[in-house]
């Protein structure tokens, strides 16, 4: 920043030292997650736990992501919109057609004569570069297909919905999500879309493993893991650069922005189709998740969970939606289970109102407690960063070393 | 007419039935200190708008160093119940330039109830303003392979917070500094789009006499060191008579005299614009 | 033409019902919005408790009039009561808030329905003066048919005379014009605020009876989509516009209708269309057909 400090080494700011300090901790804790994200997949025996543990992680990472790429949009762009379901729709859909290998074609598009596609690039890539790898990378090509199908999608629609004001655009949004949904089950698109049925049978996180000197070795956790770290620290960067800068001065205020010379149509178009590519690498990782997909499924209901997530962990926040993600979703698949099962988790104690669903109303209302009382959510607009954190001690220990100086005066 | 950095000419803005700036023409010289004055709502913030883009005409045009800037609607489109004089001229093409590329183009602008970007910096809230300069892309700027770009923007925003004193508060958010320094911030970020002319929209509004007087040396010293036209709305007669070059007076839309500041003062329209209808705040 | 008329008369007489009752609800919409500017996402929702209401009611045995009472007094207690603690403590918050807590009531309502019928579609029950059948040239349908169109115009014109000629009809068209202003003249917004939501749920409870006497089957879902269509036909004739969102409403429960006349392979479309129609009207005409144009200051 100082102009006089170009050469040699430069002197570093206590904020600079804090800021790789934080860089250098945080990759480590990376690091670590990794190797025992590998360990669970690998050597820690199957048990009851795991059983839950596995897909809670998993799922949190693929939603972690989605409330990210929503936050894009709705948090920093401040583009109220609602077709985020929709994006993951079409990535979804997008990733399972072109990994279906060819061989399962016809069980799978049984009523739509094997389908119009026949190549599958998983399989492909795998004739060349043997099976597993051809999964690992057609997996990771079918990944960026259906991120980037998803933003030809959004660019298409974000040139009518743009122009709109906020409710207005929600609204249509929300619409365009519901066609999208409607063209994906027609059966006139079935030798594609395989009409109203499910797709299976391709490519998912049970396949991302090598062997390796005759001991196969799974990623399966990793997986989606690695991919939404990837999306998110891209989308990180972008909040920060110089384009983010001007996202978030388009939802401060949009006429100062324009006054400033600030596209407004450019930089919504650009935040929508970014957030909306990210949707469809979500939507093409929970596809992965679920091992089938089926557009029915992708109503508004999802994109409402998922703005309810952003909402928690507070809206302009990127680790907030981390944290809300894993958060909810280890609640709602796992801690929160007992609610629905009709026993307290701890004694043998029957309680005759927890039965199915209970959980979702226990839910909901710490959602709109929340959206009442805490409409900041958990991190509101700040970041939780190891750089935060040894700014925060320092400061704190500066306080004290003053604190003590000045007493030791007196 | 060459010297002329903006021309406006026949500028006729009509809100359903309500016209708000009825054929109004202007001509900013460079490097002057032209001054918009008028009761309240008699459509100087509109004929603003206009200028900048915010609005469209519903007739006239503008001219930015001789380029057309904004231009009438073309009659067919044009308001069915059109009220505003000449209403059959200028027509052709629309020249419907959105008010970024009029900025981009050198028409840099506060605004009367200031609108700086409220979870923002100060340093930020400046800091954009080059955005739209820089040569990057999405792409770039996401991998940082605008490094040198970005380096040099944020070292020219240092640069220009310096020489408005706002350094020391750089760190702040932007709408919790004192209304004075708001609008000091204001005008910076408007310098940082690096104008030819800058169009200010009240800047002495809710200032004391002293700050107003500091507020006039401010404005001629950033003419003079950014070689700067000015084109300014006031309330302040005694800032405008003691900065302006020229004035425009106008009431109801519509102009009611022009001149020097002595000229103005004299004039018995202007006279009874303001003393029959308001006070002077 | 007299011959596709004939042929489809089933499916265009059903339209004439379901855009009845879409009116109803769309009326709801209209209103909220008019006042208070949020899409009322929960009103769909509403919509759909008030069938699970009476479902309740009969299955306690209550006689068919009680029933009927309770759900209109029901369903307008609940939304007043979700403005007064979902919407009000928002008022001062940005848009965006309000909408997001409309949504939070809305996924409420529904996982408290899926908790209460345990996720299984619930009969609702058979109301006989609705349910009789009736044929019309040569159409064999349910009396709720006819009866919808000709109770929804009627209904209308009593709220339309209501907020012409009483003074709560006057404070409603004040605020709608402009809520700070009405404010500062003395009018009490909130019971303003309330007694919209009291005619808008009260219609949503009517166009349950009727509709829910015509699909039989209430889900947690149910709600949605006619809510969602609603709010279109409220778009499409002008949001603040109450003829403007029968008129929307009818067009939209015809069109739809006819969609599904059309065959097998299209029905998939009959929701999707309700959109299409909105982008349109968004797009051509943002205002709707009966909207006004407002200008936002600078």
């Amino acid at each position: 920043m100082n102009g006089t400090m170009q050469n040699s080494k430069p002197l570093q700011t206590p904020e600079e030292v804090a800021k790789r300090q934080g860089m250098w901790l945080t990759i480590v804790c990376l690091g670590i997650l990794y190797v025992a994200l590998f360990a669970l997949d690998n050597f820690v025996k199957p048990s009851k736990f795991t059983l839950m543990l596995i897909p809670v992680l998993k799922k949190g990472a693929i939603y972690s992501l989605l409330c990210v790429s929503m936050n894009l949009l709705n948090g920093f762009t401040g583009l109220f919109s609602l077709g985020q379901a929709g994006f993951m729709l079409v990535g979804a859909y997008a990733y399972s057609i072109f990994s279906i290998p060819v061989a399962q074609h016809a069980s799978v598009y049984q009523y739509f004569n094997g389908g119009a596609i026949q190549f599958s690039i998983p399989e492909a890539l795998g004739n060349v570069l043997g099976v597993d790898l051809g999964n690992f990378l057609g997996a990771i090509i079918c990944i960026i297909i259906a991120g980037l199908v998803a933003a030809v999608f959004a660019a298409l629609i974000g040139i009518p919905v743009l122009r709109f004001k906020s409710d207005y655009l929600a609204i249509a949004t929300l619409g365009f999500a519901e066609i999208i949904r409607a063209i994906f089950q027609w059966n006139g698109l079935g030798t594609i879309t395989n009409g109203s049925n499910l797709l299976r049978k391709y490519t998912s996180f049970s396949d991302m493993k090598f062997a390796i000197g005759g001991q196969v070795f799974k990623f399966g956790t990793i997986f989606p893991f690695l991919i939404a770290m990837i999306c998110i620290i891209l989308i990180v960067l972008l909040i920060n650069s110089s384009y983010g800068r001007a996202f978030k001065a388009i939802r401060d205020d949009e006429v100062a922005a324009e006054a400033m010379g600030i596209n407004l149509f450019k930089h919504k178009m650009l935040s929508f189709v970014i957030s909306s590519f990210f949707a469809g690498v979500g939507g093409a990782l929970l596809a992965m998740f679920q091992t089938t997909v089926q557009a029915s499924a992708f109503m508004s209901a999802m994109t409402y969970e998922i703005l309810l997530i952003v909402v928690i962990g507070g809206i302009g926040s990127v680790s907030g939606s981390c944290i809300a993600a894993f958060l909810y979703i280890a609640c709602s698949e796992w801690w929160l289970r007992f609610l629905d099962s009709g026993k307290l988790p701890f004694g043998n104690i029957e309680v005759s109102f927890f039965r199915d669903g209970f959980r979702k109303v226990v839910f909901s209302v710490v959602i709109m407690i929340i959206v009442l009382f805490f409409s900041k959510g958990i991190m509101g607009n700040k970041e939780l960063s190891f750089a935060g954190l040894i700014r925060k001690i320092k400061s704190k220990k500066a306080a004290k070393a003053a604190k003590q100086e000045e007493g030791g005066a007196a | 007419m060459s010297n002329n950095v903006l021309h406006v000419e026949n500028i006729t803005m009509q809100f359903g039935g309500v016209v708000a700036v009825n054929n109004l023409s202007l001509d900013i010289p460079e490097g002057k200190i032209i001054a918009l004055i008028g009761p309240n709502g008699a459509g100087k913030t509109t004929a603003f708008n206009c200028i900048t883009g915010v609005y469209e005409p519903t007739n006239g045009l503008v001219e930015f160093m001789g380029e057309p800037i904004v231009r009438n609607h073309p009659q067919g489109k044009m308001k069915k119940n059109y009220k505003g004089e000449n209403g059959d001229m200028y027509l052709g093409h629309v020249v419907a330039n959105t008010p970024d590329k009029i900025t981009k183009l050198g028409i840099a602008r506060t605004f009367q109830n200031i609108r700086l970007w409220n979870s923002m910096t100060v340093f930020e809230n400046v800091l954009i303003a080059k955005h739209m300069n820089a040569k990057q892309n999405v792409f770039s700027a996401t991998f940082r392979g605008n490094a040198k770009e970005e380096k040099r923007m944020r070292e020219e925003t240092m640069e220009l917070l310096k020489e408005q004193g706002l350094d020391k508060y750089k760190d702040e958010i932007a709408t919790s500094l004192p209304y004075g320094l708001q609008r000091r911030l204001e005008i910076a970020r408007a310098l940082a789009a690096d104008p030819k002319l800058l169009l200010l929209d009240e800047p002495a509004a809710g200032m004391n006499p002293q700050e107003t007087i500091e507020l006039a040396h401010f404005i001629h010293e950033i003419r003079e060191k950014y070689n700067l036209t000015v084109f300014l709305i006031e309330h302040h007669m005694d800032l405008v008579m003691q900065i302006s070059d020229y004035i425009y007076v106008i009431d109801f839309g519509s102009e009611i005299a022009q001149g020097t500041p002595k000229e103005v003062q004299n004039n018995q329209h202007v006279i009874d614009a303001y003393l029959g209808v308001v006070e002077d705040e | 033409m007299i011959d596709f008329l004939h042929n489809n008369l089933q499916y265009l007489l059903s339209g004439i019902s379901v855009g009845g009752q879409y009116a109803l609800i769309a009326i709801g919409y209209t209103m909220v919005y008019g006042i208070l500017r949020l899409i009322n996402f929960a009103h769909g929702d509403v919509f759909m408790v008030a069938g699970l209401i009476m479902i309740y009611a009969i299955a306690g045995g209550l006689p068919m009039w009680l029933a009927i009472v309770l759900v209109l007094v029901l369903t307008v207690v609940l939304g007043v009561v979700i403005e007064k603690v979902a919407y009000k403590p928002l008022r001062s918050a940005p848009r965006m808030s309000v909408m997001i807590s409309a949504i939070g009531v809305s996924y409420l309502l529904q996982n408290c329905a899926l908790y209460f019928t345990g996720g299984l579609p619930r009969t609702y029950p058979v109301i006989p003066f609705l349910t009789k059948k009736v044929t019309i040239w040569g159409a064999t349908t349910k009396m709720v048919t006819i009866v919808t169109p000709i109770l929804t115009l009627v209904l209308i014109v009593v709220l339309v005379l209501l907020i012409k000629y009483t003074k709560i009809g006057m404070a409603m068209r004040a605020v709608s014009k402009d809520f700070e202003t009405s404010q500062l003249m003395g009018i009490k917004i909130n019971s303003v605020i309330s007694f919209t939501f009291v005619i808008g749920c009260f219609l949503a409870a009517v166009g349950s009876l009727l509709y829910f006497s015509n699909y039989q089957t209430v889900v947690p879902t149910s709600g949605a989509m006619p809510g969602l269509k609603a709010f279109v036909a409220a778009v499409f004739g002008g949001i603040g516009s109450i003829p403007g969102a029968v008129i929307g409403a009818f067009i939209i429960g015809i069109c739809e209708n006819i969609i599904k006349g059309i065959g097998q392979n299209w029905t998939i479309f009959s929701d999707a269309f309700t959109f299409v129609l909105l982008i349109v009207i968004l797009l051509v005409k943002p205002t709707g057909i009966f909207g006004e144009k407002a200008t936002d200051k600078v």
